[in-house]
């Protein structure tokens, strides 16, 4: 459970970010979440990947419905993958890897907790 | 307590320097040709964010630098009707909606224009970016923009246009800009009015960028004069001048001059490789029919201006409105105002001239400096002229072009190599002129009668254009206008001495003294890149580029027109009848004694001369001509020319159809006049490349042929092939490879006026919008638009109006 809301508040902060920042708000964020967030660093991997990929994932869906995959299927073609839901797939797996690799490298330098 | 196994800070440190890394690498473009990908794929300011939702609402309310209140409402197919009450904010308005829709595009293309392509796409574009800037195309623009600056009303409204593209540049984020700058990695740049002066010459280039007197001067020498004469005739037998045959001229004001000797005049080459090649079949189709062959008794105007096909498009529909003017028609997104269009008064189309406005000069450097170069007996100096080319990611290059007298001395790599020319050449061309084209087109757009009308194209002066004209009083016209030299016999029609003074361009001719005709007893008048006028015309100008095929059907078909209807007209611009084949087949068929291939033989008996889309005979047919032609002139003995330096196909046709002449060489050196043997040859050779085609592609004509409007950063993705047209570069419908009809347009100037149109695109430049290519489905099935010509008042209430933006001070 606890998990499952620190994925939705990077996504959410991480949204936020973006509003002020470029798209590497999302690697700012998912640091500094876990920087102050206690979890093992895989776990802490696994929520920065799912956090970003959940962000990227719904917003790349919500301009790609309004749109009619006009721009996901020539992007596709563009990048030589076979249809425009991988493009989709690519845009939060890339998002996903920055937000994952930056909340490890956070909880890997988060001070000692103590119990 | 939690474990602390697997967790080293100085891990993190080195994963955070790691993460930062990845982060930068995905934030700028790795390698050239790669771009930033996280920047790219961010949902919230990278491509998706172009991703324009399909019901967008266009309509808003803006705050800009405008004297007064005024609007833009768009229609249905997103086309802008601009109202303001003053032309300094109908001009700003223009400026913002071509940058609002095309910005990219605007900036690539003046790009390059003026040779500045390398700074955004690194070193890869150094040669092409050389090239612009040794034909002198930055210098051409700075001369023109002097005296566009100079007259007040150009100089306001290139202003006011150029502020309004600023002024939407100047609100752009990263979020907001067009998808290429993310995929490309870089960033709008200024607009200025030297981009707009680039622009017009970057068409003029485009236009007049014929460069054949190298070949000919060879050829000249090469062959015996009446071979010359024969295979690069001054007048193709049979042509149908633009301005009909028969029409009177005026006496020249001017003494046309006398050719100097002709060892005096033209030099003597022994190789003619220089580097340009001919490109064939440029050209447009533009016709008027008259009241007495229509059917509703007005004029009719029709216009088809073949271009390269892009998207984003060339062309962008725009209706602009301010007091004393309400025009509509297809504009030029980098320049304000209607290129080609109609107002309420009147309509005009442009095709172009033809008439050779650009010559070569063979210099003769002073032997012990780099300084000079010798004319007139006297040394000279050059003008130095330094260009400085920003290279992405890479020192500045310098180049210095030499200026003569005659203009800048170009070379090319093909010219310093073995059997090239070896030979330095000054190019003396109308576009390097200080002209005003945009003078002429604040003044068309406003003209009210055919006077205003001939006032205004009189501004007009590179490229040439054979201008077309109907009006509601019911007059049609055509001008082969431009500006022209008083040129002595042959005068630039092949490479001159640049020493001797006989040779210069000299007197330039009265612009009234065009050649041009006002409702020709003939009922219509149409052009189609064929010569001017016949020999009657008192001043001498030569071949830039004419052709007759698709001037001989227009003129045919025109000639027997009555009651013509829109429809009809728009019948006829999707024409696909080829006298090509119509003249050639019939005797390629008779020469032919192969019966093993009789089913394609039978298509080809049966077959009715059109290129339709899906007709393999047209496929066969044109694979055999095209086999015939080269192979025939590959056999000729034309010696060391560049391989598209061969006659005309029409010329082609009257020698070796009507004339039986198929001179080939023989072993021994004779001459054979067989033409069997190379119709068999060639006709096998058809039958092999169709028999592949069967198995590969398939052999509709249009499969073949593979028309396609292509993105101008040839990005497949956001381009689009093999559309099913039919046509080429001899029939009316010019469909070819990547260059054809390029707006279609049909004006009927009555009462009420009726005016349909078409592009191979769409409004918006965005190849995510769903009006970036929304017309090219009908420009392809030959389907016009109507086009919504709005009175010109403040309230609107056409039901075709879909978006409104009112534009208020702020």
């Amino acid at each position: 459970m606890r998990f499952l809301l620190l994925v939705i508040l990077i996504a959410l902060l991480s949204a936020a970010a973006e509003v002020f920042l470029p798209w590497w708000g999302i690697a700012v964020v998912s640091f500094i979440v876990s920087l102050f967030v206690s979890l093992r660093p895989g776990k802490a991997f696994l929520a920065g990947f799912l956090g970003i990929a959940l962000f990227w994932l719904t917003a790349a869906c919500i301009h790609d419905l309004t749109n009619d995959h006009i721009l996901s299927a020539k992007m596709a073609a563009l990048f030589h993958l076979p249809n425009y839901v991988i493009f989709i797939l690519v845009t939060a797996l890339i998002g996903g890897l920055v937000g994952g690799l930056s909340a490890w490298a956070g909880a890997l330098i988060r001070p000692k907790v103590q119990t | 307590m939690a474990q602390n196994k697997g967790r080293s800070p100085i891990g993190g440190w080195v994963l955070l320097v790691g993460v930062a890394i990845l982060v930068c690498l995905l934030d700028r473009s790795p390698f050239p040709g790669v771009p930033a990908i996280g920047r790219l794929l961010d949902p919230v300011h990278g491509c998706w964010a172009n991703a324009e939702p399909v019901n967008k609402n266009f309509s808003a309310d803006l705050k800009l630098p405008v004297a007064n209140k005024a609007t833009v409402w768009f229609d249905n197919r997103l086309v802008p009707h601009i109202h303001a009450d003053n032309d300094q904010d109908l001009y700003f308005l223009e400026g913002y909606v071509h940058a609002y829709f095309r910005l990219w595009q605007m900036d690539m293309q003046t790009r390059a224009a003026g040779g500045r392509v390398s700074e955004v796409v690194g070193e890869k574009a150094l040669p092409y970016d050389r090239r612009q800037r040794q034909k002198g195309m930055v210098y051409a623009a700075e001369n023109s923009l002097k005296v566009m600056e100079a007259e007040p009303h150009t100089k306001a409204m290139l202003d006011a246009y150029t502020e309004g593209i600023n002024r939407f540049i100047a609100s752009l984020t990263f979020r907001d800009y067009p998808i290429e700058y993310k995929l490309m990695g870089f960033a709008p740049d200024k607009w200025t009015n030297l981009r707009t002066a680039l622009l017009m010459k970057y068409m003029a280039d485009d236009l007049t960028g014929k460069t054949d007197d190298i070949a000919l001067t060879y050829l000249r020498d090469h062959l015996a004069k009446d071979e010359f004469d024969l295979l690069f005739p001054e007048r193709v037998a049979g042509a149908t001048p633009v301005i009909p045959a028969g029409t009177a001229y005026d006496k020249p004001s001017l003494h046309v001059p006398v050719a100097p000797a002709d060892s005096v005049a033209f030099p003597h080459f022994d190789a003619a490789e220089f580097g340009e090649k001919r490109e064939d079949g440029k050209g447009s189709n533009n016709w008027v029919v008259g009241g007495s062959r229509t059917a509703s008794g007005a004029p009719i105007l029709c216009n088809d201006p073949h271009l390269g096909l892009n998207l984003p498009s060339l062309w962008y529909e725009v209706q602009l409105q301010a007091p004393g003017l309400n025009v509509y028609g297809a504009s030029l997104p980098g320049a304000p105002g209607v290129i080609i269009g109609f107002n309420d008064s009147l309509t005009w189309g442009l095709t172009n001239n033809y008439r050779d406005v650009k010559d070569f000069y063979l210099i003769k450097p002073v032997s012990d400096n780099k300084r000079s170069y010798w004319f007139a007996g006297k040394q000279l100096d050059y003008a130095k002229r330094i260009e400085t080319i920003k290279v992405k990611g890479k020192p500045d290059i310098i180049d210095t072009i030499d200026y003569t007298i005659h203009g800048p001395v170009t070379y090319e790599a093909q010219n310093a190599k073995d059997g090239g020319l070896r030979k330095p050449l000054a190019m003396c061309w109308m576009g390097h002129r200080s002209s005003n084209e945009l003078r002429a087109v604040y003044l068309l757009n406003r003209a009210r009668n055919y006077s205003e009308y001939v006032d205004a194209i009189l501004n007009f002066q590179c490229p040439a254009q054979n201008m077309a004209y109907a009006d509601r009083a019911g007059n049609i016209a055509l001008w082969g206008q431009g500006q022209f030299v008083n040129q002595w016999k042959d005068q630039g029609r092949f490479v001159m001495n640049g020493s001797d003074s006989a040779t210069l361009w000299k007197e330039l001719i009265p612009m009234r003294e065009n050649p041009h005709v006002l409702n020709p007893a003939q009922g219509f008048v149409a052009s189609a890149n064929q010569v001017s006028t016949d020999s009657t015309y008192p001043y001498n100008y030569t071949d830039g580029g004419w052709v007759n095929l698709r001037a001989w059907r227009i003129n045919k078909l025109l000639a027997n027109v009555q009651k013509a209807t829109i429809s009809d007209m728009q019948v006829m611009q999707n024409d696909t009848y080829s006298e090509l084949a119509a003249g050639m087949l019939p005797i390629m068929l008779t020469e032919l004694t192969d019966t093993s291939s009789g089913k394609y033989i039978k298509l080809l008996r049966e077959w009715d001369y059109h290129l339709n889309a899906e007709s393999v005979a047209a496929a066969i047919f044109q694979i055999w001509w095209s086999n015939l032609y080269s192979d025939h002139w590959a056999a000729y003995h034309l010696g060391n020319v560049p391989d598209k330096q061969l006659p005309l196909q029409e010329v082609t046709m009257q020698i070796i159809g009507f004339n039986k002449y198929f001179p080939l060489l023989n072993e021994d050196g004779s001459r054979t006049s067989s033409i069997g043997e190379p119709i068999i040859s060639s006709f096998k050779k058809a039958i092999d490349s169709i028999k592949k085609l069967e198995k590969t592609i398939g052999t509709d004509w249009y499969k073949v042929k593979n028309t396609s409007v292509t993105h101008l950063a040839k990005l497949p993705a956001f381009s689009y092939d093999h559309l099913k047209i039919g046509g080429w570069g001899n029939t009316i419908n010019a469909a070819k490879g990547n260059h054809g009809p390029s707006w279609r347009m049909v004006v009927q100037m009555g009462k009420e006026i009726e005016a349909y149109g078409v592009y191979p695109g769409g409004q918006s430049g965005n190849p995510g919008s769903k009006y970036y290519a929304d017309f090219l489905q009908q420009w392809v099935e030959g389907k016009y638009n109507k086009l919504q010509f709005l009175p010109n008042v403040n309230e609107q209430k056409d039901s075709a109006i879909k978006f409104v933006w009112h534009v208020s001070k702020g």
